[in-house]
């Protein structure tokens, strides 16, 4: 089992900050074992806004505009669409270098209910102008994409899973600047997914291959921008699978067909498995409400063999 | 200061009154109201030797920030900031048309404007951001905010005003422009937001009641703000919305631009006409 994500993540912009004044970490009081490093040892870089996301966004666009690095942080609904207006006119319309990291994505809070799940973030975080959209899906990507907001500093909104995950990557991995990777090798069906919801498609691709059913799998670690040479790519297939723990309107599998018919591709069928337009109260757990919806890797494999 | 200073900065009102007058009627749209009440806060700000700025370097890192939040009258600045050099004054003549570099509201691809506003209650929270990133640079960089009182609805505001305070943002300075007139009318009536005051001085700002279209009243009142430490700082200005042309004075329609007869132009240039 890997590090948690936001661990990864802070550690990483720790190391730069040690060197650099220039970093700022906020957290609106959230929480993480490397955060309480960060701001022990680092006092001068890390501030605490209270809760208070639309405050915290609007001072990370003073600070960046005085030439500063700023790292938001919170629990993903309330650093997404609590403060969307302020993630738009402060830090969008004027293009500054923040990173939104926004924990808990998808159905990772989801004993807590739809207030602290995240279904919509795709969706509405794609139509922001001027901000990427980065999915990690383990320790490794994490931190590759930590590293990348220090080098390449601009608007970023990554999402971050709440649990541990298994890497799916080596340490020595050198991930392609398109934004995504090919995970495995399959013929005729390639599944797209990235994050959590990338292991269950790693899972299901396994049940497929005991049966001689290889399909491809990519993790698109960029959601936006989204590489045209992986809808190029992709185009090869008969079948194009989108998995994702969010609703479907407007989407990551409504990003891949929109992208698909900007380049002219069509394959013969595409598949877009998500999360019915709903708000759960059932307890259970994600697992359970994953599979409600036919995301449970079990699922995922049903589905796919009947296609 | 001297009377004669005094009326030499009662006189830059008029100008600027009526370079805004122009703009807006070149364009036929706009917010004459809240335009016409902040005048002479900026004129004390610019001409009254309170914000520190360098003549034409608009960029010049020592120079103090400024935020106009209710970014519908952050236009008021551009006069101003042709006159110090920061832009050629042909820009003012070519404001609103399509290739402008002025717009309707600023944002900071236009020299001097250190921060795009227009959606209210975000200024206060960006200002907090250049008043701490001063502050830890151990820069003497003050940041000014003007906020309108209908910016006191906006929940955002009370959230930077706790974080303000919490960290003595003492090179933080607000002013408040206290016209009484959101767009439906008086706020008393739409929704009350008395006792001003005494909400500022309880989030643990240093409050200082002022009238705003007093060159004196002002200038006393920032001098007298300079010297406290240790607290962010708020003036109430008490102002009229629409000031300087008598028919917009007060009146919730002027708000945004109307059309004008030719007799209304003609009276409100004569108003805004400095009689030396």
């Amino acid at each position: 089992m890997s590090s948690f994500q936001r661990d990864v993540f802070i550690n990483k912009i720790y190391e730069h900050a040690e060197r650099n004044k220039n970093i700022f970490f906020i957290s609106a009081d959230f929480g993480a074992p490397a955060l309480d490093k960060f701001r022990t040892n680092l006092p001068d870089q890390f501030i605490h806004s209270g809760i208070s996301e639309q405050h915290m966004i609007d001072m990370a666009a003073g600070l960046a505009l005085d030439g500063n690095k700023v790292y938001v942080y919170a629990m993903a609904p309330f650093i997404s669409i609590r403060c969307l207006e302020q993630i738009k006119c402060s830090l969008a319309i004027m293009n500054l270098p923040v990173t939104v990291l926004a924990v808990g994505v998808g159905l990772g809070y989801a004993d807590a209910g739809p207030t602290h799940y995240l279904n919509e973030d795709i969706s509405i975080m794609n139509s922001i102008v001027n901000l990427d959209i980065s999915s990690p899906s383990d320790e490794i990507s994490t931190n590759y994409i930590a590293q990348t907001t220090i080098d390449v500093p601009k608007l970023r909104y990554i999402r971050m899973e709440r649990n541990n995950l298994h890497n799916v990557y080596s340490s020595d991995h050198i991930f392609n600047k398109d934004g995504y990777e090919k995970i495995h090798s399959g013929e005729n069906i390639c599944i797209l997914s990235s994050g959590y919801m990338l292991h269950k498609a790693i899972d299901a691709q396994k049940l497929l291959s005991q049966e001689k059913i290889d399909v491809s799998i990519y993790d698109v670690i960029s959601i936006k921008p989204l590489s045209d040479k992986l809808i190029k790519e992709i185009g090869k297939y008969e079948t194009i699978v989108t998995i994702e723990e969010q609703t479907l309107n407007g989407g990551f599998g409504s990003i891949i067909v929109n992208a698909l018919a900007k380049n002219g591709v069509s394959p013969k069928k595409i598949k877009c498995l998500g999360l019915a337009d709903k708000y759960y109260f059932q307890n259970g757990g994600r697992e359970f409400l994953l599979n409600e919806n036919g995301l449970s890797a079990e699922s995922i494999y049903k589905t796919i063999k009947t296609i | 200061m001297t009377n004669l200073n005094i009326k030499a900065l009662e006189n830059k009102c008029k100008w600027l009154r009526s370079e805004c007058f122009e703009m807006l009627l070149s364009v036929k749209q706009g917010h004459p109201g809240s335009i016409l009440s902040q005048i002479e806060i900026l004129v004390c700000l610019y001409y009254g030797g309170v914000i520190k700025y360098f003549k034409n370097e608009p960029f010049h890192p020592e120079k103090d920030k400024i935020i106009i939040s209710k970014g519908h009258a952050a236009m008021s600045l551009y006069p101003i900031f042709s006159d110090i050099g920061y832009f050629k004054k042909e820009e003012l003549e070519n404001f609103g048309k399509s290739d402008s570099l002025l717009k309707l509201f600023g944002n900071i691809s236009i020299p001097g404007i250190d921060c795009t506003s227009g959606s209210l209650g975000h200024g206060l929270g960006v200002g907090c951001g250049f008043a701490y990133s001063a502050k830890k640079r151990n820069a003497k960089n003050k940041t000014f905010v003007i906020l309108s009182e209908g910016e006191m609805y906006e929940g955002s505001v009370w959230e930077s005003a706790l974080f303000a305070s919490h960290h003595s943002l003492d090179n933080l300075i607000v002013i408040l422009d206290r016209n009484r007139n959101i767009i439906l009318g008086d706020t008393e009536e739409c929704l009350a937001l008395e006792p001003i005051k005494d909400k500022w001085m309880s989030f643990g700002f240093h409050v200082d009641n002022v009238d705003g279209h007093s060159i004196m009243d002002l200038l006393d009142s920032f001098d007298s703000i300079n010297k406290v430490s240790n607290k962010p700082k708020i003036l109430i200005a008490d102002t009229t919305k629409g000031k300087g042309i008598s028919f917009m004075e007060n009146k919730p329609n002027w708000h945004y631009w109307n059309p004008l007869s030719d007799e209304l132009i003609k009276k409100a240039r004569s108003e805004l006409t400095i009689n030396e």
